[in-house]
């Protein structure tokens, strides 16, 4: 079975997207985007306490990568459009997960997304989003809809620890993007160091 | 201009909105909070400052105090309300 990278964020969906794949044998390791200060401890905390559940669950490590990605949320804000933000935003994850898998000998990277559930999931927003990297997405949810996947999540016992109380995060823009364009987004991200920004993240990022 | 906190909708913080509607200058309130020592993150559409719990200050005047303990939240609050209130956007500006 092949080796992947899962983007795992607190929510209902990512254990859920997880279980799928454990549950065909395949061997993951998870990355938590930290978006401290732009949201409290609780997605953290929400992460490990999945893991716990799910390395339980199927008897594998699952090593969890904690990416700062506060700054990267900070230059965003200070530097581009806020318009695009999520997408933007979305675009970095991918990156660090990326750089993780090639450091890790992973073959794919894994998302909890489904089509339409918040703003940034739209096609063109997963087009512009995942652009930016080449290795291929998984997205064991997206023909799900919230109820289906509310029901994987309880029965295997997550959805209790993914609807505990928390900050949501504070760097979604008021109007954010359904419609993006790569080539707005390709522009937006001239202005900053894209390659930087992401070696700074990994680089400090911690394995728990 | 700020009269009350209440939960936020995720019930992972207390939020403050001003009523009426005003919004802050947030160089003007960041120069006021690190003149008084506080902490802080400027992201330009919000500040991020570390008031005992930390606290998201909008640029529409909304604050977000991330913690769950009502009484640290209410201190953080009157902490913040004059400096606050001393930066606010004067109506008509």
């Amino acid at each position: 079975m092949a080796r992947g990278v899962m983007l795992m964020s607190g929510g209902i969906d990512s254990p859920v997207a997880m279980h799928y794949l454990l549950r065909q044998g395949h061997e993951l390791l998870a990355v938590h985007m930290d978006n401290r200060p732009f949201t409290d401890d609780t997605p953290l905390e929400k992460v490990v306490d999945h893991l716990t559940v799910l390395r339980r669950q199927y008897g594998q490590p699952i090593p969890l990568y904690v990416v700062p990605h506060g700054t990267t949320q900070t230059t965003l804000m200070r530097e581009t459009d806020r318009h695009v933000g999520c997408v933007l935003c979305r675009r970095f994850m991918w990156r660090s997960a990326e750089r993780i898998a090639e450091r890790e000998g992973a073959s794919f990277l894994v998302t909890g997304e489904a089509l339409g559930q918040v703003a940034s999931q739209t096609l063109s927003n997963m087009r512009s989003a995942t652009a930016s990297v080449r290795l291929p997405i998984v997205r064991p949810l997206v023909g799900l809809d919230k109820q289906e996947i509310e029901a994987v999540a309880k029965s295997i016992g997550t959805y209790g620890i993914s609807t505990r109380p928390g900050v949501c995060c504070q760097a979604v823009p008021s109007k954010p993007a359904t419609r993006s364009n790569l080539v707005q987004i390709l522009r937006e991200e001239e202005r900053i160091d894209v390659d930087q920004i992401v070696e700074d993240c990994v680089r400090r990022a911690l394995v728990l | 201009m700020y009269r009350t906190l209440r939960l936020c909708a995720s019930g992972g913080g207390f939020e403050a909105i001003p009523d009426p509607p005003r919004p802050l200058d947030l160089a003007r309130v960041r120069a006021s909070l690190e003149a008084a020592l506080v902490p802080v993150v400027d992201a330009r559409v919000m500040l991020i400052a570390a008031v005992g719990p930390e606290v998201t200050i909008a640029r529409s005047g909304r604050l977000l105090f991330k913690t769950r303990d009502p009484a640290a939240a209410d201190r953080a609050f009157n902490l913040l309300r004059p400096i606050l209130d001393r930066a606010a956007t004067p109506p008509g500006a």
